[in-house]
Order: C-alpha cells, then structure tokens, then sequence
C-alpha cells in the first residue's frame, strides 16, 4: 500500500474516533445556541444592523468552539493513541512515523472541516431567514439588495479552516513531543493567545529604541503565526466599498496558512520520529 | 544456512533519565539469533529487558548500540516489518471499532490486496475463534478476545515472523491453553514467532528455544529439551502400585549401581484439572446472548 | 564543565533551537506574503485606543479585545447599554456608548444610534426627572437639549474621524440641530456637508434649503432649489420633483421674484396658475403669508404642505 493510501487510512480512522466518541456532540448544542441568539436579537429592533449581530456572535461562537475543538480534539486524538498503545500496535506495522504524523492530522482536519461547514452552513441560513424578514420590515435598509454576501460566507469557511488548521498543527508539534494531554492543551492555548496577540510586536517593533530589544520583539513576531490574518470575516459577509477584501488578499490568507501547516507538520514529524513510545 | 528471522548483535540501550539525563541500562550487550520455523520465547522477570529487546527488533525504539535485523532488514527501516506480525503486551485497540473492523483496518494499513481482504479477515478471525464476536465493538470485550482479536490482527497479514510479548498474562488458564495451541499451529504453518513471557510455566511446553534475561542481560539461551532434562535421570510412572514390588525394584537398581532417589504420587496440574472439568469448547468465547440471539 | 550531550537541558535545548530556527525561518519566509495580506487586512481593523477602554474593562477583557474579540465585546457592551436605556439610565447608558463605539468604531450603527440616544432620548429622561414636561420651566428645557445635543455632537465629531467620507454623521448632525435646538444655521452647514458627500438621499437636498430659508437665507434656499430643480433626475420619485417645485414657487411668491427670473412653467402646472405678463398675479400663495400680489387670491389648491414631512423617516432607534 502506497503513503497517501496509508494517510487516508489513519485520517478515516481519527475521524470515525472522533464521530464514535461523540465529539459531534458540541455540534448540536452549538446550533441549538445560534438558533436562540438568533431570535433572542428579534426583541431589539434593531433594523438591518440585527444581521450584524448575528453574524458577529455566529463568527464568535465559532472561533470559540472551533479554536477549542482544534486545540482538545488533537491533544485527545493523539493521545489516546500514545496511552492506549495503539499507536505501538500501528508503528509496529510497515508505517513510517510521518505518515502516522499526517494521517492523525488529517483526520483532525476532516472533523474541522466538518465543524466549520456546518456552523457556517447554519448562520447563512439564519442570516437568510432573518434578512428575508427584515426585508419586509425595513425595505428602506435593503435598496441595494441583499446586505450579506452568501458567497463571501464560503469564502470565509476556508480561510476558518485553515485557521484552525494551524491551530491543530501547532497542537500536534506540542503534543508530538510532550508527555502528557494536559501540558498539550495548556500549551497549545497559550501559542494560540500568543498567535493572536503576535500582530501587535510585529506592527510596532519598528519604534523601539532599545536595538537589544528591538531585535528581540522583530525575532518572536516572526516565530509565531499571525492569527489576526484570518480575522476577515466581517469583511467577507458584509463587504462595503471601503473594507472588501481582494482576491488577492484572501489568497494570500489560504497560501499563509498552508505555509504554516506543512512547516509544522514537518515539525511535528521531525519532533516524533526518535520519540520512545 | 539463510539469515536468520532475528538476528541482534551486541545490543545495549540507555534510557536517559531526569535532568541530567542519568543513564539506566536497560540491555546490555545482548547478542541473539532466531533461526527461521521456531518458537523462540524470551523469558525473564518483570523490567528485565525483554519488551525493549522487542521494540527495538521491531524498530519502536533506537538502540544505543549494536543492531537488530529481522530476515536481513535492518531494524530502523520500515521495510523490515513487513513480513512481522505484533501482538503487544495487555493490547488496547481502537475501542470505537468493531473486532472485524479493527482486523480489516490492520488489513489495509499492512497492504493486504483489497481483493483478499475479506478472505483474510474471516480466516484469522476464525483462527482465533472470534468470527461470533467480531461485529461487537472492541470496547466490549474481555481480556482474552482482546489478545486473540491481537493476534488476529498480527496475523492478518500473513508475515513470516510473529511478536508476541506476553501473550498470556493476565488470560485465564481456559484462554492460555487455546492460545499456546494456536503458537503450535503457527509454527506448524511455517511461521517463525517470538515471545516474551514472565509465565514460564505457560511457555514451557511451547517453545522450542528460550533465552533467559536477567538485568539486561542474557544468562542462559538454549532448546528447552536439553536446557531441562537431567541427562543421568529418569521417572517411572507405575500403574496398580505395589509396596512389594517397590523393594525388588529397588534392589534390582542397586544390583546395576543405580538409586531409587523419590517416590512420589503423580500429580496432574491445577491448571489440566481445570481444563478437565470446563467446557474445552467454549474456550475465551465469553458468554455473548446478543451472538446467540442474532443467529436465532 | 563538558557539555553533556545525553542531558535533559542538551536534548531539550536542541530540540529547542531546531524548532524555533525553522519556524523563524518560515516566518522570514513568509514575510512578504503576510505584509501583502496583513497589510489589507489591518487596514479593516482601526487602531484601538487603549486608554479609551482599559480604565473601563480592566486587563482581562482587553487582551480578549486585543485576541480578536473585539466585535464580539463591542456587541456585548452595546446590548449592556440598551439594558440600561431601557431603565432610563442615563450615566450608565452614555458611558457603555462612548465605551462601545470606542472598543469598535467601525460600525456606523453604533455612533448613530448612540447620538440618537444622547440627543433625543437623554434630554426627555431628564425633564422627566425635574418633573412633569409643562411644569419644567422652557429655558430649563432648552438648556437640556442644548447640553445633550453638545454631547451627541461630540460623540459624532469622533465617528467623524474614523468615517471621515461618511455622508450620514453630518446628516445626522444636521437633524439634530435642526430638529432639537432649532439651530438652523449648523443644521443648514451640516446638511451642505452631506449633500457634497457621495450617496446623500434626496431629501437632504431639500431640507437643505428649507434650513437655510429658516436660518434666514431664503434667496440661498430659492437658488439652490433652482439650480437642483435643473440638475435633479426628475424620474426618480424619491427625488419629489413635485415637492421641490412647490417649494421653489413658494419661495418665490415670498421673495417676489420678478417673473422673468422666475422658473418657467414646468409640465403638470396649469396654465392658469402662471400669469406670465409683467403685471400678472400669481396664484401661488400661502395664508399668513405675506401677499404681495393686488388681486384678491385664488382659494389655494394645494393643501398646506407640511415642509419636512420626510424628515427622520428612520429613527430606527425606537424600541
């Protein structure tokens, strides 16, 4: 059997662990939350700017619930594979540890895939019932047509992905060399804090005097992703003529992220191959 | 003669330990071969080197020096595990799968045609006596079809070389015996297998060669026969047992310069005792109403 | 002492420096890419005043706000200050605004409504506190309104620096003055400053002209409803042709325009409303007015038009 055939394999097998141990689970209860904000924003009036609201906390429940599923899910993942010894049982067989390495993360990457469709899927379609309402109500709001762009709502699924993507890859490079799940999560929420706060070293090392320092703030803001990069999503569902984000720009975003997973990947691989399991 | 299935030369591994990286030697200069078509059981106490001898033949760990090969592979390379089947020690597989699931994802990973898959995955299992409770999930079973539905997967493949570390521990006598029948036929079907056992009892009428492994290192290897036999000794065992008949015996020895040095009753095992008195058939299948019911 | 290649502080420190070189390197290497979508991306998201927020949200939320829950705060905070508007809360309601729209300046709702709150609700929850509305001396009133459009017009001042090219702050402050403090000269300086921004509504162009007839510049008024009547897309019904000719009539009934300056009969005028030889009369006036016109007038056909009946259709505000 080939390497890729040997991925898909492991990957198919992470994901349907995933889906047996009921991760999905935080799906529904997620959905059932959107639904109620949904309506709970019905009660103000506040005109057309209520599908502001709306996308605003969808998009903040997801970045919540996705950054945690990445970070817990391959922390969990992994390690039920290092604990139960299964990942003995499968590096005994003709697998090269890069392959298990991958075929983790692809799995993980599915089940995000999973999460952020969904979520998405289901704040369009909130966002198209609420709008379709207040169109009635507030015609004057909507002369230009509709306000959210549905399109820019796919768009945003796969720069979300890739977000949390890096997130999980960052995850399996910590995991792939500390002990326990625990240190893993802990650590991989604290480079996430550090991936979203990174933009502020890396717009202001410029202006320090101190070249010691300087030299110190422009080094780490180059160690960490920027995770403020991904941070588009107002832009791609309202675009207005002063803030839409180019195609070049976007693609910029997904070719950023891609980037980042291969290196970490390549990382994570580098870091579990002389791992004593 | 053609390379042997394991062959370890002048072995040792540290493990690194604290801060300072304090070294504790785990095997010290183990040199081994395993020739092709034997049961070979590495025999030894808790920690005394046996499961890391084995990671590293099968490349889970990296010596520190020396080297492991199997069937003239070496053992760092992927290659070498092709043609190696694994049972580890108290296994614990992917409980979300189903027995048969688990056999055919093993299946795939270790390239078996997609054709023969299914062929594959209904011989071993039935080869383990799992074909009833391969559609349970892998969460729901005892400690012994956990080690069969093992081996069942270390099989799957049809390697030349089978690992088993502890294949025994922790099985009721039931399921200890059924699996040393199954090592048996393996061997009969021209399989090489290896394994580790602190049971030296279980593994005694099995293997046909044993190393014995103390701190690291080896301190006895040979075929059981001569390792065990007393060359100048010998038991009678004598049905209808006459006191009488006792003294001429003795009395013969004497005339031809030997000794009568103990006279005992015969004992069977516990453990034979027990397989007399349980239902031999029903070995390890544990009691599965749902199997019952479903084939209703 | 030799360096212990087996110790933890070896291993880990190696480990360490593989890592963080081959990150690092990644991150120079990637460093053109980012500035290109980094550089776009920023420019979505205003510069946060911290000293703005961080007195009212303590460290905590700020690295929240900083993380990339900023939207999300702001939403929170602006749902807090409506919880108290209901409560006719005023200090708290004013402050969680201002905290609002500080945390994100960026949607137009927040200054707008925020204004609307401060001018046009805070002064009615003030009087009410003094009292019952008539018994609260007019001066008083006055004061007030004029104190919280002072407020709102602060609050609009900021929104105008981050929306600088915004047609709807100096709307909004133009109906503000016009409205509350009957300040027609800012109202009608305002309203010119929406009308010379990109996708002002038409009616700003006629309430323009009726701020500045009211702050006393009626020929102002009359030339500049001239000269729009002329460039105005006469098909759009949101423009009200109808409207902006009744308007240009009745100015120039009032200012007594000389005929011959006056704009010709448009189509839909009858004929006998215009009596177009130098001494003729015109028959558009208006009671209360004054006529300058000898003939006795003509029963007016046009009811008494409320002249800003479009005005503030959108105070969406109200709860």
């Amino acid at each position: 059997m080939s390497a890729p055939g040997r991925i898909g394999l492991i990957a198919r097998n992470t994901f349907l662990e995933a889906v047996r141990q009921k991760f999905f689970n935080v799906l529904v209860v997620l959905s059932i939350a959107m639904i109620a904000s949904a309506n709970f924003f019905r009660q103000f009036d506040f005109g057309s700017s209520e599908l502001k609201f709306i996308a605003d906390f969808g998009m903040g429940a997801i970045f919540l619930f996705g950054s945690i599923l990445s970070v817990v899910v391959t922390a969990q993942l992994f390690f039920s594979e290092i604990e139960n010894r299964t990942a003995l049982t499968m590096l005994a067989k003709p697998v090269y540890r890069w392959e298990f390495i991958v075929g983790k993360f692809l799995g993980v990457f599915i089940v995000l895939f999973a999460f952020v469709t969904l979520m998405l899927a289901l704040l369009a379609a909130v966002l198209y019932w609420r709008e379709s309402g207040l169109m009635n109500i507030h015609p004057e709001d909507f002369e230009d047509g509709r306000l959210v762009n549905y399109l820019g709502i796919v768009e945003l699924a796969f720069s979300e992905l890739l977000k949390f993507g890096v997130l999980a890859a960052i995850t399996m490079l910590i995991a792939s060399f500390s002990n326990t799940n625990l240190y893993t999560v802990v650590l991989s929420f604290f480079v996430m804090v550090i991936c979203q706060l990174q933009y502020i070293a890396r717009d202001n090392w410029s202006d320090l005097d101190n070249p010691l320092l300087r030299g110190l703030v422009w080094f780490l803001s180059l160690l960490f992703p920027n995770f403020q990069m991904f941070n588009v999503g107002e832009q791609l569902i309202f675009p207005t003529h002063d803030a839409t984000l180019s195609t070049g720009g976007y693609l910029g975003i997904i070719a950023y992220g891609s980037i980042y997973i291969c290196m970490l990947l390549g990382l994570s691989a580098y870091s579990f191959r002389n791992r004593e399991i | 003669m053609s390379e042997p299935a394991i062959r370890i030369k002048d072995l040792t591994k540290d493990f690194r330990i604290g801060v300072r990286g304090v070294k504790l030697r785990a095997v010290d200069n183990l040199s081994l071969d395993i020739y092709d078509n034997q049961i070979f059981g590495l025999l030894g106490p808790n920690g005394c080197g046996k499961s890391t001898t084995m990671k590293i033949v099968l490349g889970l760990l990296e010596p520190t020096r020396g080297e492991c090969s199997i069937y003239g592979v070496g053992s760092h390379s992927v290659k070498s595990r092709v043609n190696v089947g694994f049972l580890p020690e108290a296994p614990y597989f992917y409980k979300f799968l189903s027995g048969r699931e688990l056999v055919r994802y093993y299946a795939r990973i270790c390239g078996v045609a997609k054709s023969e898959i299914n062929d594959r995955t209904e011989e071993v299992l039935k080869l383990v006596s799992m074909e009833n409770a391969a559609h349970r999930r892998v969460g729901t079973y005892s400690k012994g079809m956990l080690q069969r539905i093992g081996i069942a997967q270390a099989l799957v493949h049809d390697p030349k070389l089978v690992v088993l570390d502890e294949p025994t521990a922790g099985v009721d006598p039931i399921g200890s015996h059924a699996i040393a029948e199954l090592i048996v036929a393996l061997k009969e079907r021209g399989k090489t297998v290896m394994l580790c056992s602190h049971l030296l009892a279980q593994v005694e009428g099995v293997c046909d060669r044993v190393a014995i492994m103390s701190r690291g290192k080896l301190v006895l290897e040979g075929g059981v026969d001569e390792l065990l036999e007393k060359e100048d000794e010998r038991s009678l065992i004598v049905g209808d047992y006459n006191p009488e008949a006792q003294k001429e015996i003795e009395a013969v020895l004497e005339k031809y310069g030997a000794q009568l040095r103990k006279v005992e009753a015969p004992r069977i095992s516990l453990d034979r005792l027990f397989l007399q008195h349980t239902d031999g058939s029903a070995i390890g299948s544990g009691q599965d109403v749902s199997d019952k019911e479903g084939k209703q | 002492m030799p360096l212990d290649r087996d110790s933890w502080f070896f291993r880990t420190g190696r480990k360490a420096v593989i890592n963080f070189t081959a990150l690092f390197l990644v991150g120079l290497a990637a460093s053109p890419l980012q500035k290109r979508s980094w550089g776009e991306v920023r420019t979505f998201q205003p510069e946060l005043n911290l000293q703005d927020v961080e007195s009212a949200l303590g460290q905590g939320i700020v690295i929240g706000l900083l993380g990339g829950f900023r939207t999300l705060l702001a939403d929170f905070v602006y749902l807090r200050a409506n919880y108290y508007w209901e409560k006719y809360d005023r200090p708290n309601t004013e402050a969680l605004l201002g905290l609002t729209s500080s945390i994100d300046p960026r949607p137009m709702y927040f200054w707008l409504n925020g204004a609307r709150m401060i001018a046009y609700d805070i002064p009615v929850w003030r009087i009410r506190e003094k009292g019952a509305w008539e018994d609260v001396p007019e001066f008083y009133r006055k004061e007030i309104y004029r104190e919280q459009v002072d407020r709102a017009m602060k609050m609009l001042d900021r929104a105008e620096k981050f929306h600088p090219d915004d047609m709807r702050l100096p709307l909004e402050k133009a109906r503000i003055y016009y409205d509350k403090v009957n300040d027609y000269e800012k109202a009608a300086e305002n309203y010119k400053r929406a009308i010379d921004l990109p996708n002002a509504p038409y009616y700003a162009h006629r309430i323009y002209a009726n701020a500045l007839d009211k702050a006393g510049h009626p020929r102002e008024a009359y030339n500049f409803l001239k000269n729009r009547w002329f460039t105005m897309d006469h098909t759009n019904r949101g423009a009200m042709p109808e409207v902006v000719l009744e308007r240009i009539r009745e100015l120039e009934a009032r200012l007594d325009t000389p005929f011959i300056e006056r704009l010709p009969p448009q189509p839909g005028e009858t004929e006998e409303q215009f009596n177009l030889s130098p001494f003729g009369e015109s028959t558009i006036s208006r009671q209360g007015e004054v006529n300058f016109n000898i003939a006795p007038a003509t029963p007016d056909p046009a009811p008494a038009h409320d002249h800003d009946h479009d005005h503030g259709h959108d105070h969406n505000h109200d709860h």
